[in-house]
This record gives structure tokens, sequence and C-alpha cells, in this order.
């Protein structure tokens, strides 16, 4: 009996007390390793995917990066650029501090938190991992689909990189997975990554198909072809452009980023994008705008990529459209959403006021009160005061969805358009050929601007009359104004021009022209009256264009406070002069510094030193 | 591992517990003529292992075992026997042909012959080298609480124990000598019944035998890899031979809220509505909308409020316990059986908590050379509600902030009952808040272990030890219309609406130990004792995870409905995650030694290898030694009568830490789902943690001296230690913010704990009918940062509020963790600092401008000091403000009986640590979203500052009128852009609780024992009797914001602590 249960339990004992070294090996479970997953179209597909959530993450492009990069330019502003309440003035104004509280964010360990910054490095992270990946377990060429997820994620990589250089200037070069060795660095040349990014996406054009050449490629969400190329261009005359380097403002001294190379790449990338017939104009600027808004992805048209938000997040009109102060027939979301930045309210009187662009560009009223009719809200438009304009291109109005949620809109970026390709193949043949080549892109923007009646004048010999060099670049930079405002493009452009302080300087100076009505302005009305269309809805005014300046009779309501006193004309000195922080040289703030946050956890490496 | 190799595995140990039990019940034993056995116990009925038991005259003697038993052979039936043990009085008894002798040896007046349980063995208080503490079951179980971790509060010397708010399944924080981690979890190793467990929460008191406290290296080291942190030893209940006995305890109580945060009156709320409407928004539409015109507000005057806090907290709680134990058994077979309920219904609404305790150990003694023991304990705990804090979540949806801030009165389009106000309304219903973020958890934990003891020669012992752990928890956590989660987290389609997280974790830990323990004690003569231990182990433990989330039920759901009707939302995750493999193999060695019974001497080695690390990295070697000398031993002091011992201890010793999640050496792809962008859902990315291959044990450096000391007969007898840990190479889950990951698993850094700790009991009186003595400890521990490795100091963000406040705690080197980082509040701005001109103030010369700050400066702004003497108040002002660590800890315990009475005062106390009070910031702070939310009587009409004209309500521009107006005011304006953290927050934590106070009476045994029944005891205690302290919120003994260890101390909507009174009853037959 003893010797029974000796045995049983030295048997026992022996059976467990394994020793061997493998013993301690324990491997992830629940992962596929690289060599599966990037071997395969559909995993490495949901790895693609994995780089654009970037994107969405709270504080990312949805919360931060769009709602508050591109601003102030001579066209758009921060529309409580007075406010001394709280810090979100100083990123739009030239004086931003590291700590500023609206980034400054610290991000949590599960990656919640942070910035644009940290989700752009993570989606490079993410990017680089799925490059190597691609490119040592798959076997990505071109017209397979593993070869247009290398393109994505190249292109993807280019986009994070883009806009970290626009807002920061130089930043850490990633282009390899981390290691222990590459976890730190510190500020990299921006010359070595624009060379880098503009040669991957010389790559990815060769991997992705041109719009509708396949099933994906047919939404404007998946990259295509005619994108890559276009965004090399815009790349490229950024690269060459003026910008702010630790020594001052001037062009990259990189021979390779010469003016000459990089706007000839340019003009070539653009025009292939032209010839291809791939995308072209919507023919009618609003309604390309109204699609935008209504959410239609059709690729091949004007609108080359969009930041593809799903319906759930982003915050692109609950940013910057039309105010609805209430909820009403529009947007159940919240009162008081949209507007936070603007026109100023000189782009209305620098368009010519038979430019079809304008009205879709400038809005001056928002959707008040709401009063209840069948038992629901029901708002109209009212009109605002002087100084508060806002981007009609994006508008609750003119979505198919109702936006049920205060925080995301799920309306998306559109990244790049067509418009601005001609404006850049304009520009790059003006400098390279001279006027004569760009003519017919600066016509082709402005014809589809023009009632057909109005063309021969305005479009025809307005561009005709264009007939040096200096002539046409000025003519393009006001075609980019007239453009693309509200588009938070303009700030990048300015920087490359070398315009930014001037233009910002000007702007200042046009403002108060207008708020004494001298200069350009003396003909611009003070009062304005309004009534309403027969949906008992729409504005119409009379006042707001120039010579508007008799009484229109009494089908029109006088614009007024509740003190009974003509209220639309309101541009204060302090409004005016918060475009860029008194005492502040845009030219030497032409970045965002790099959030305290950041430098903090760079181990030294990272600092805005260079940053006056 | 593969699932075969675990199923194999899972298969052998059921296979070896069935043999096990096999064995249990079949076998006999052959007795020999002459011999004589028995049992030997002390006064109070423990066995007493050790025992020498020698037939007079004759060379032949024995020793008791672990259980008390001997058996000796004896050269004639009619010899005697002679039972001695040190602190026991020695006896002699004639055998008279006896075949059965128990005895019962009285104690010496002496605690130093306790036999106190140590890792891998058990061991004479007296002949203690390390720094342990102990504690009795008999003495958890008079703490009618429902945790045994909350129960050690204040009783034990360098063991703080702080549990983190008031709910019922509140975490306890225990650390023993401050904790060495930075980053990670700096709790000591729980062992069960030699098994490593998580937490005690799922062990009942009345189950527990007693419970050792590991603190020194010394005594940590034979558990090596984990003991870093201390170590806390739980025994349970095992069998008893003898006469059946039977324990049957219970008790009912009731419990209320003890304090509240005072909020305005309806009419205050009503006019400070009215001047934030003037401030904030420039008009008084807002005010307008909701509360009629100003010139009516007299309609509010008297109006009665809703106390929110009372409807949602202040509800009578009340507790139920009853545990049975039954003990009993014979010489070859004795079994413990214990069952227990526990059934707390909290203060707060919706929130309860019961558990259930199944327990069951048998003994079996095979032969005179074999033992073999099986236990099964099995918990079942379910938690109801999802208290008032939950970490991770967004702190938008602390439940308290809404029963503080909520509107007293009823508003109509401002508050109402129906839910759909979740989504339209500034405020969210406190109701609707709580039934939102309701939850339900279901923990089972079923544990079987089974030893197999065999004497293979004479002092040389083996012992084979299994153990198998199953843990379930399934988590329904619930998020209704109002909470971020709701607007934010579910897909497009589905937002705003409710949606179920279900958790169902499944964890199997399975452990085998192999030890050998060998007695020189008659090899090496009379004044050397040497005993060695050597022993294998090996712990695999499994984990899976699954995870699932229903989205987009109807509006009108509540947890019960989503978790019985989950077809009505929408499946958008299933996840079934299974963790990597946590293994452990160890080896391990101890000697101890000791000459003449005055010098002692132990040593220990072990070496650990864990799958947590690769390669070389894998194996932690830790060695550990230990001197003692017993003074009163020597002859110069053996006959000093006053000196009953004097024990001087010196250790060094290694311990190891691996206490980080599995799978950090190697980085891995997640599939995940995410509602974000357009397209497919699911995406594949890297963990934002950052692996790290060279990942290593950290070490922690103990030296512990101390001073045992048992004078007067014991009447007075205690400890002092001091001791410097220091622990190197710490794994920190450190930030790495910005490079494409959140953190990265490091070894790094260096801190040190230095500290004093002493325990001191009195026995003023014993005699035969009354008595009192009086126990007292207290714990000094300083820490420091000696390093962080590479790094320079940081910064930590509690983000309370969001992101109004960035970091507000340092981790600096040279400093202790907890340090508070912030303004020096200077009061406010009165009129006298503006000039005025023209209708504006504008800031006079010289006046420090804080407007980056609190917002444009006007009178009665917040007013902070500029330290940095630039004139302007920005970021580069804040400074430390606080510190929550304690000068120092301690709790004493007051115990008196008299005829039968019994009467137990038990106190804690900590002194001079710093809180941080972000209650008070949150409910002083009208910011430019915090329309229509109520504040805190701190800043009561009368006390804050304002700018309305009582008279006009216009608002006062003029500076003499405005000075005038707040002649009598002392607080600035509740009017801010946002929340400000400042000195004015950081409150001193110190306090004086009396935690229990009991009193019992026994009913006299003459009365009882006719009815069979040996023991009655009824007796009524109070729990957080009173409590003394300066602190202004609800309970100083707070720590709230928890994600992290480098924030304690922060009182940001904890769930209110309750006072407890309780009846209960002891009775044994």
């Amino acid at each position: 009996m003893k010797h029974k249960i000796i045995i049983a339990g030295l048997v026992l004992a022996g059976l467990f007390s394994s020793c061997s070294e493998d013993y301690l090996d324990a491997p992830a479970q629940s992962t596929l390793d690289e060599a599966s997953i990037f071997s395969s179209p559909e995993l490495a597909r949901d790895v693609v995917n994995g780089i654009k959530i970037t994107f969405g993450d709270t504080n990312s492009y949805r919360g931060r990066f769009l709602p508050f990069y591109g601003l102030n330019t001579d066209t758009e502003w921060y529309n409580s650029g007075e406010t001394t309440s709280n810090d979100k003035p100083d990123l739009a104004n030239y004086s931003a501090t590291s700590t500023n509280s609206n980034m400054n964010l610290a991000e949590t360990a599960s990656g919640g938190g942070g910035q644009y910054w940290t989700s752009m490095y993570r989606g490079i992270e993410r990017a680089n991992k799925c490059i190597a990946g691609l490119r040592t377990y798959g076997n990505p060429v071109a017209g397979s689909e593993l070869g247009n997820l290398l393109g994505q994620a190249l292109t993807l990589r280019a986009i994070f990189y883009a806009d970290l250089i626009k807002s920061h200037g130089d930043v850490p070069a990633r282009f390899e997975p981390i290691t222990t060795q590459s976890l730190y660095l510190p500020r990299s040349n921006r010359d070595v990554i624009y060379k880098q990014i503009i040669k991957d996406l010389g790559e990815a054009a060769t991997l992705v198909p041109w719009p509708n050449e396949t099933t994906a490629s047919s939404s404007v969400e998946e990259i295509n072809k005619a994108f890559i190329k276009a965004f090399r261009a815009r790349l490229a005359m950024a690269a060459s452009g003026y910008q702010q380097y630790a020594d001052g403002v001037r062009r990259s001294d990189d021979p390779e980023l010469s003016v000459a190379n990089m706007y000839t790449l340019a003009l070539k990338e653009a025009r292939e994008v032209i010839q291809s017939g791939k995308a072209s104009l919507n023919p009618s600027f609003e309604t390309f705008w109204r699609n935008v808004n209504k959410e239609v992805l059709t690729a091949g048209g004007e609108s080359l990529w969009e930041i593809p938000f799903a319906s759930g997040r982003g915050k692109m009109l609950i940013s910057f459209a039309v105010v609805h102060d209430a909820i009403d027939q529009y947007q159940t979301a919240a009162n008081g959403i949209g507007g936070s930045a603007g026109p100023l309210p000189t782009v209305f009187y620098d368009y010519d006021q038979a430019d079809l662009r304008r009205d879709v560009t400038c809005v001056p009223y928002v959707y008040g009160k709401a009063v209840q009719v069948n038992g629901k809200p029901v708002a109209k438009q009212e009109l605002g005061i002087m100084n508060k304009w806002y981007f009609g291109k994006y508008r609750f109005e003119w979505m198919n969805r109702i936006v049920s949620n205060k925080d995301d809109d799920g309306v998306n970026k559109v990244y790049m358009r067509y418009a601005e390709l001609l404006l850049i193949a304009a520009e790059a043949a003006n400098e390279l050929e001279g006027p004569s080549a760009a003519a017919p892109y600066l016509k082709e923007v402005r014809k589809r601007a023009f009632a057909p009646a109005d063309q021969a004048i305005k479009v025809d010999a307005y561009v005709n009359a264009l007939t040096d060099k200096t002539a046409m670049f000025k003519a393009i930079v006001n075609e980019n104004k007239y453009e693309l405002t509200g588009e938070m493009e303009r700030k990048q452009s300015l920087i490359r021009w070398n315009l930014l302080k001037t233009n910002l300087d000007e702007a200042k100076a046009k403002m108060f022209n207008l708020q004494q009505r001298t200069g350009e302005y003396t003909t611009v009305p003070v009062d304005v009256y309004y009534k309403y269309a027969a949906d008992n809805e729409t504005l119409i005014t009379y006042g707001l264009n120039r010579g508007e300046n008799l009484n229109p009779g009494s089908s029109y309501t006088l614009l007024v406070d509740d003190k009974g006193v003509s209220s639309w004309n309101s541009l204060k000195d302090d409004k005016i002069n918060s475009i860029y922080k008194v005492g502040v040289n845009p030219d030497t703030h032409q970045y965002w510094p790099i959030w305290q946050v950041l430098v903090a956890a760079s181990n030294g490496q990272l600092d805005n030193n260079w940053y006056k | 591992m593969n699932f075969k190799k675990l199923l194999n595995k899972r298969t052998n140990c059921y296979m070896a517990i069935v043999l096990l039990l096999c064995l249990l019940t079949s076998n006999k034993a052959s007795a020999q003529d002459l011999t004589v056995e028995g049992v030997v116990k002390d006064a109070s009925g423990l066995t007493l292992p050790g025992v020498n038991v020698v037939e007079k005259g004759a060379k032949n003697g024995v020793a008791t075992d672990f259980d008390g038993k001997y058996k000796i052979k004896l050269s004639n039936s009619k010899a005697a026997l002679e039972f001695s043990f040190i602190g026991f009085t020695t006896q002699v008894v004639a055998v008279d042909g006896k075949k059965t002798i128990n005895i019962v040896l009285a104690e010496e007046a002496n605690s130093l012959n306790e036999v106190v349980v140590v890792g891998y063995g058990t061991v004479k208080k007296s002949d203690l080298t390390g720094a342990v503490s102990t504690i009795s079951g008999s003495t958890l179980s008079k703490i009618p609480v429902a945790s045994v971790g909350e129960a050690l509060t204040g009783r034990l010397a360098g063991v703080n124990v702080t549990s983190s708010e008031g709910s019922p399944d509140s975490e306890i924080k225990i650390r023993i000598r401050g904790g060495g981690s930075i980053t990670q979890d700096a709790s000591p190793l729980y062992i069960v019944d030699g098994f490593p467990v998580n937490s005690l929460s799922d062990i009942s008191s009345s189950d527990i035998e007693n419970m050792t406290v590991l603190k020194d290296a010394s005594s940590t080291a034979i558990y090596g890899s984990r003991g870093a942190n201390g170590v806390i030893i739980v025994t349970t209940k095992k069998g008893k031979d003898g006469k059946m006995q039977v324990n049957f305890n219970s008790f009912y109580g009731m419990k209320r809220m003890v304090n509240q945060i005072d909020v305005l009156s309806p009419e205050d709320f009503v006019n400070w509505q009215y001047e934030y409407a003037l401030l904030g928004k420039g008009n008084t539409e807002s005010y307008e909308q909701y509360f009629g015109n100003w010139q009516d507000r007299d309609l509010y005057n008297g109006v009665k409020a809703n106390n929110w806090q009372k409807q949602i907290y202040g509800r009578t709680g009340d507790v139920k316990s009853y545990d049975l134990g039954v003990r009993g058994g014979s010489e070859k077979i004795n079994y413990n059986f214990n069952y227990a309920r526990y059934d707390d219904k909290a203060i707060m609404i919706g929130s309860d908590y019961v558990r259930n305790n199944l327990s069951m150990a048998l003994n079996n003694k095979a032969s005179d050379k074999i033992d073999l023991s099986f236990t099964v304990r099995y918990s079942d705990t379910e938690i109801n509600g999802g208290g008032a804090n939950v970490q991770g979540e967004n702190a938008q949806d602390s439940r308290l902030r809404h029963v503080v801030g909520y509107s007293p009165i009823p508003m109509p389009g401002l508050t109402t009952d129906n839910t759909d106000e979740a989504v339209s309304s500034y405020l969210v219903n406190p109701f609707v808040a709580v039934a939102d973020t309701d939850r339900l958890q279901k923990r089972k934990n079923f544990n079987m272990l089974g030893s197999f003891s065999w004497k293979l020669i004479d002092n040389l012992q083996f012992k084979s030890e299994f153990g198998l752990d199953n843990y379930a928890y399934l988590d329904y956590r619930f998020y209704g219309r109002s909470t971020f989660y709701a607007r934010n987290n579910p897909l497009p389609e589905n937002i705003g609406a409710p949606s179920l997280l279900v958790t169902d974790r499944k964890d199997v830990r399975f452990r085998n130990a192999n030890t050998l323990n060998y007695d020189f004690k008659k090899l090496i003569g009379e004044n050397h004792s040497l005993k060695v231990l050597v022993g294998e182990e090996m712990i695999d433990y499994t984990r899976n995870d699954m995870s699932s989330t229903i989205e987009g039920y109807p509006s009108f759901f509540d947890l019960d409905q989503s978790i019985k009707l989950t077809s009505q939302g929408s499946p958008r995750i299933v996840d079934n995650f299974y963790y990597p493999d946590d293994k452990l193999l160890s080896f391990f060695g101890r000697v101890n030694y000791d000459y003449k019974d005055r010098y002692l001497f132990t040593a220990t080695y072990r070496a650990d290898g864990s799958s947590k690390f690769l390669g070389n990295n894998k194996w932690g070697f830790f060695p550990a030694a230990a001197v003692a000398w017993k003074i009163s031993e020597e002859s110069f002091l053996k006959d000093v009568s006053w000196i009953n011992s004097l024990k001087v201890r010196l250790s060094y010793g290694e311990a190891g830490n691996n206490n980080i999640p599995t799978g950090q050496t190697a980085q891995t792809y997640q599939a995940s789902n995410s509602t974000w962008i357009n397209g497919q859902g699911n995406y594949w990315a890297p963990t934002s943690v950052l692996a790290n291959p060279d990942l290593k044990w950290e070490t922690t450096v103990t030296q512990n001296l101390g001073l045992d000391f048992d004078l007067f007969k014991g009447r007075i007898n205690g400890s002092f230690e001091v001791y410097k840990n220091l622990t190197k190479d710490l794994l920190m889950n450190f930030p790495v913010t910005g490079t494409g990951y959140s953190t990265q698993y490091r070894n790094m850094g260096e801190t040190q704990n230095t500290g004093f700790e002493a325990s001191v009991n009195i026995s003023a009186i014993e005699k035969k009918d009354y008595g009192l003595n009086f126990s007292f400890n207290i714990g000094v521990n300083k820490n420091r940062i000696n390093s962080l490795g590479s790094m320079s100091d940081f910064g930590v963000a509690t983000n309370w509020a969001s992101t109004a406040i960035s970091t507000d705690y340092l981790v600096n080197v040279g400093s202790p963790i907890g340090l508070m980082y912030g303004y020096k509040s200077d009061g406010r701005y009165e009129v006298s600092d503006f000039d005025y001109a023209s209708g504006k103030y504008t800031l006079k010369a010289g006046v420090a401008d804080a407007s980056t700050v609190v917002g444009a400066v006007q009178p009665g702004y917040m007013k902070l000091k500029d330290l940095n003497g630039d004139n302007l108040v920005n970021e580069k002002d804040q400074d430390v403000i606080g510190n929550a660590n304690p000068d120092f800890t301690g709790g004493f315990v007051l115990n008196a009986n008299a005829y039968g009475f019994d009467l137990s005062a038990a106190f804690n106390f900590s002194v001079g640590n710093d809180v941080y009070n972000a209650n008070k910031i949150e409910f002083t702070t009208s910011s430019p979203t915090g329309q229509y939310r109520n504040l805190s009587s701190e800043m009561a009409q009368g006390k804050r500052w304002t700018n309305v004209d009582p008279n006009s309500g216009q608002l006062v521009t003029d500076p003499a009128a405005l000075t005038a107006l707040n002649e009598n005011t002392t607080m600035w304006s509740p009017y801010m852009k946002n929340y400000v953290f400042s000195d004015w927050a950081v409150e001193d934590g110190s306090f004086l609780r009396l935690n229990t106070l009991t009193l019992g009476y026994t009913t006299p045994e003459a009365l009882v024992s006719r009815l069979g029944v040996s023991k009655l005891r009824f007796y009524l205690t109070g729990t957080n009797v009173f409590l003394l302290t300066k602190y202004s919120g609800p309970d100083p003994e707070v720590s709230t914001r928890r994600a992290t260890p480098l924030t304690p101390g922060v009182d940001y909507s904890a769930y209110p602590r309750s006072r407890q009174l309780v009846f209960g009853l002891n009775l044994n037959f």
C-alpha cells in the first residue's frame, strides 16, 4: 500500500517537473506573422486600413489638424480671433507656444489622446511596417493587388509627411520600422524628406490604377494614379518654394529641389493627368460643392482624393460649415455648430461680382433660432455682422443626411481637386514656358466660374491680357484665392510664394479701408436690407454689393440690432488686428512649434530652438 | 504553447488530483505493541509541531510532526514520557499501559513560540531572521468587512492598506514598504496555500487560519522572481483532529453615507445662473429661457431643493454575512469544511455585492511516513452597479459630477426625467447617469490543491504539491445614451444608442512544486542546528479573453434588457484573444543554521526563468542571507528576569519582479475593428505598445536591520525595523509618444524606499476575569527616485478634467513619486489691481497677468503667483505644490475584556500626505461649457465674487461700486475659462480614523454548555466610527485616478464612504 502511494506520488511529481529550456517559450497566440499577412491581399488590405484609421483618431486630422491648420491667410481666418478667453486664436495668428492647450496633449498608454503628430507618426510607422512587409513577403508588382497596396501605403506615408512638414518645417524622418536605436530622432532636414516622398510617389504612381480602372478606384476615397501625380506636383512646388529655415526664409539650397527641377516635374505630372482625361472639372462650381456635402464619392471627376471619414467621424462641417444657431430642419446635433473660421470680409469684395464662385464661397448669414413648425424645429437664414462670414463650401443644408452627433459630421475632407492641379500647371508653365503656355489652364479654371455670356470678357480677354510672366503670376495668385478659399491650401501657397507677411499686411490694410469705406471700398454700402424668398427660408439681400446704396423699398427690412440701430457694418480694430498677432512676424512663425509633450518625450532630441 | 499541449497538461492535472483523492481514501497502517501515540496541543487547541517527546531515562525520543502528532516506541510499558518545547512548561506523564496520550502543554507566558509560515515551510517566531509580520485568522474574522485586504488596515507595521473609495468592491491597494516600481504594479505577491493569486478579494476571512507578511528580501527571496514588493502568505484552515467542532458566525449591519458636498441652494443657484448668463453670454437670454424674468426671481426663494447626492448615494445599505465552519477528524484523516456568504447592499442606488465561498480540506496520514492533503476552494462573486468611477473611462462619465452639478430644482426643458434629455441637454439627470453606466460583474474562482509528503528517511522529507486554479470573470458593461462612449464609439448608425460590452475572461493556472527538507540536527552535534531545503517549482498561466461589443439597442434599454436581449442590438466586434502563456520555472534552496540557538543564519538562493523575457534575460538569480543574534540567550542577559527575549536581525537580499503583461518582447500585429474610416472596418495594426526584446528582471536589493523584544514576561513585546530597499532595472511602461507608439516597457532607472517601522504590544492587565491590551504600529517610508535611466524628468496628467489641465504630477529624479504640480494661488484680482478708464479695466503695471491661465483678467478673477518674476503667469509659473506621500502611517488597537464583555477599538492614521481635491476645483468653476450646472457651497452668494448689482440686475463696472459690492466676499468669481489646478485645491490629508469599534459579550459557559454550545458571543461593531481631519472633501483616504501609480491621492468623483453598524454573533458547538 505504502509503496503504491510512493510510486504514484513520484510518478506525479515526475510528470510535471519538465525542465527543458523550450518550456519557457511563450509565443503570441492571437496574431499572425508578417509573412502570412503580407502575402495575402485580403489581410494586407486591412493593414492599409490600419494606416488610414489614424486620420480618424480623436485629436488627429479629425479633431485638430483639419480644424486648425491653414489659418490665417489673406482669405481665411479664425472667426473668434479677438477672443482672449482661450488660446485657440494663437494657433491661427502666428503666436502659438509649445504649450498651447489645444495641442499640447498627452497620449494615453492605450494610444488615445495625443494630437495629430502622434497620430501621423503612428500612421507613418504603420506604413513603414506595411511597406517593409510587402517588399519582404509579398510580390508587389504593378497590376497586382499587393502592388496597389504598396502604392497606397507609400502615398499615405507621403501625405503624413507632407502635412507634418507644412505645419512644422523640419521633423524627424522615419522611413523604416522603429528599432530601439531609432526610437529617438532629432528633426531631420525637410529636404531629405521631400526628396524621399517625391521619389516614393513616383514609385506609387506606377503601382496604383487610374480612377475607375478598377472597382476600388471608382471611389474618391481610394488613392488613384491621378491623385498621386497631382499630389506629387503639389509637393514639387512646395519643396522648391520659399519657406522658413533655421537661417531665414529662402528656397531650398539642395540642387535636386531647384525650381528648374521641381517645376519641370510638377508640370510633367500635371500634364500627364490632364492629358489622361481621367479627371476633370465639374461643369458647375456649386454642384461640385453640393456633391461634396452630399458625399458623392464617384471618382474620375474633380475631387482627386478625399480623407475617407466614415459618417460618424470627422469635423469638417462641425468646424467650418455655415453656422446653425439651433437644432433645426438641417441638423439635430447641437445648438451653435459650425463657423469656427470663415473668409475675410474683403474676400467677398475681391471677387468679380459676376464670379459664380463668390456666393458659394462667402456666406454672410447663419441659420438662426428655430421655431416649431408642425412640431419640428425650423430655422431660416439670418444675416449676421460684417466681420463674420462663413465658408459656404460646407453646408449642413446641402447634405443628404441629418447630422445628429454634435462631435462628428462625417463629411470627407477634399484633400486635393483638379482645379488646384490646373493652377499648378499654369504656374509651372508660366515659369518654365511663359504666360502663353499657362493661359489655357487658367482659362479652364475661370471658364466655369462665369456664365457663358460673361466668358468672352472675364475669361478670354482677361487671360489674353496677361502677356508677361509677372502679370500672369499675379493672376494665378489671385485665382488661387477665388478658387480655393476655405480649403486651407492658401497658407502653404503664400509661404512658397514668399508672400505670407506681405499679403497678410495687405489684407489688414484692406480691412481698415473697408472699415473706413476708403480706397477700393468707397462704394460698399453701410446698411443692409433683407427679405425672404417664397420658401420663407432663403434670404434675399440688398446692400452687400458695391453700389447698393439706395433704399430698396418697403418689401425689404433694414438689418438692425435689438436697439433698432443698423447693425451690419461692424468691423472692429481688434478683430482686424487678430489676423496675426501684433508684434509677431508671421515669416518667423511660419510653422507651429513642436508641442511640449513631444519635446518632453523626445529624450532631448527635439527642440524649438530655431522657433523665435 | 499550442492548444494540444495545454489540453494535455490540463488532463494530466485532473488525473493527478483524482489519483490523490483515491490515495486519500484507501489506506491502513499497523501499530506495534509498545507504541504510544498522541497529539500535542497548546491551551487554545492548536497542535504543536516540533515538541520533543522523550522516554524518561531511556535514549529514544521523537518530535511531533507538523500536525502535533507523535508516535514513540517504548522500551518498557511502565515508562514515563517527557514532553518539552521551548516556551512551554515541560510535562512528564506516566504511560501506564496507555496506547494514546494526548497532551495539552501549558504556555510559558511568551509569544515567541508561535510558528510562523514562511515561504515553503514554517519557522518558530523566535528563530526568524527576516522582517515578518503576522496576523491570525481569528483577529481577521472579528473585523466585519467584505475584503480580507481591507481588514488589514492599520494592523501591520509597514503594510499600508488604502481602499481607494467607498464602493463595496473598491480596489484595495496594499503596499509593503512603499513598493518599488514606478509605473508597474507595486502590489505584493499574494500566495494562498502556496498558490499565487491575483488578489485577496475572493477569499473569505472566515476561511483563513493565518496570514504572514514577508517584508525584507531575506524572507521574500525564496519567492525570488516575484517577491520584490513583499509577499503576503495566506494559509487557509485545515482539518483538526478530535471531536467535530462547528462554528457559526453571522452579522447584520446597516450603513449610511457619511459626508457629502454642499451645494448652492435653489435661489442661489438661480442667482448664479443669471450672473453666468451675463458674464458668459453677454445677455440674459439663456437665463430667461429657463428661469423667467430676473425680476421674478423671488419665485425661487424657499423652494425645496432636490438633494441629488442623497438620492443617489443616500439609501440605507445593509450587510448580511453568514459563515459556517465544521472541522474534526481522527488521527488518520481530518477535515475542514467552510461556507461563507457575504451580501452587501451598498449605499449607492443599483450597487450591491454578493459573495459565496465554499471550501473543503482533507488531510490524510497514510502512514507514519506519508501525508496527503487535498483542498478545494470555490468562490463566486457578483457585483452590480457601475460604481462612481471606473478607471479608463472618460472623465465626462464620472457619476459624481452629475450628482453635484445637476440643477437642484426641476426646470422644464432643462431637467427632465425623460431619458430623451440624455441626448438633448447640457445636464444629465443623475439617475440617468447611473443607469447609463450600469455594470454587472461575475467572478468565479475554483481552486484545487493536492500535496503528497513523504518522509524518505529520518529527517529527510520530500513534498510534492499540485494546484489548479480556474478563474472566470464575466463583465457586462452597459453604455446608455448619455455616455461619452455612446456618442463616440459605435458605428455611425448606432451613435447615441445604448451599447453593451461583454468580456468573458478565463484564466487557468497550474502549479507544481517539489521540495526536499533535510534536518542535520543529529549529525553535527548538540550545539549546531542545520536545516536545508531544496526545491523546484513550475507555474503555467494561460489566459483567454472573449470580448464582444453589441451596439444599437433600442433607446429605452437598460443593462438587464441588453444582457438578456442581445439580438435587439447589432453585434459589432467579437474578439477572442488568447494571451501568450505566462510560464515560470524555478529552482531554489534555503539553509537555516544556528549555533547554540543564539546565533542564527539563513541563506536562500533562487533561480527563476520567466517566459516574459527572451534568451539570457529569461533567468534571474536572487540570493539572500540573514543573521540574527538572540542576545537574551547570552549568559550576561540570561538571568535578567525582565527580559524574556531580545534579538537583533540583519538581512540582505535580492528579489525580482516580472510584473508586466505577457508578450512584450515581440511586436505583433493585432486585428481590430474601427468605425472611423469608410470601407472595411477591420484592420491590422501593431499594438500601441512598442515591443522590447531586451527586457529583463527588475531587481530589488533590500537591507534590513531589526530588533525583536519581549519584556516583562511577554507583557511588552514588539519589534523595530529599519530598512533600505533599492529597486533597479525598473520595469516601466515608458511613454515614447510621438514616435508612432505610445509606450514601451523598459528596464530603466532606480528607486529607493528607506524607512522605519515599529510595532509594540502591551498587555497592561492580564487577569482571569479582565484584561487590557494595547498594540501600536507605525511606519515611516521615504520614497525617492534615484534615476530614470537615460530619461529626464517627466510630467504626468491625470486627465480628470479631460484636456483642461495637462501635467499635474511630476516624476523627478531625487524626489518621491506623487508630487503634485500646479500654480500657487494668490487669492483674486481686486479692483485696486486695475486702472479703470472708459469702462475698461487694465491691469496696473507690476501686477502679474494671469490671462493665459484664467482668461483675460478682470476684477474678481482668480489670481495666481508669478514665480519667475516676468510679471506674467503662464505655464512656467507652475511648481511642486503637493506631495501625496504621508510622513508616517500606522494604527493602534485597544482590546479590553471583563467578565465576558470585550471591547476593541482599532484606529488607523496617516500624517502629512496631501490630497488633490479635484472635486473642489470642478464644483467651484463655471467654464464656458458649464452653463446650468450647480456649484458647491464654497461658492455661495456672499462668499463668491459678484459683478451683478442685486438691485438693478445690471453688471457693475464702476470701481467704487464693485469694490463695495464685494467688500465681504472672499472667493474669486466661479466664471473661468477653464479649470485651474492651484495649491488652493491641495489639502492636508492627515487623518485619524476610528476604523472599527466592537463591543462583545460572551455568555458564561455554564449557561450555554447545557445546550451543547461551547461558546456564544454577541457583538456590536461600528465601522468608520469617526474621522478626525482638516480635509474639506468627504474623505481624505481616497485615490481615484489609478490608471498609473504615478498619480496617487486625487479626489475626483469618489464613491462616498459609509458608516456602518453591525450586530453579530459567534457560535461554537
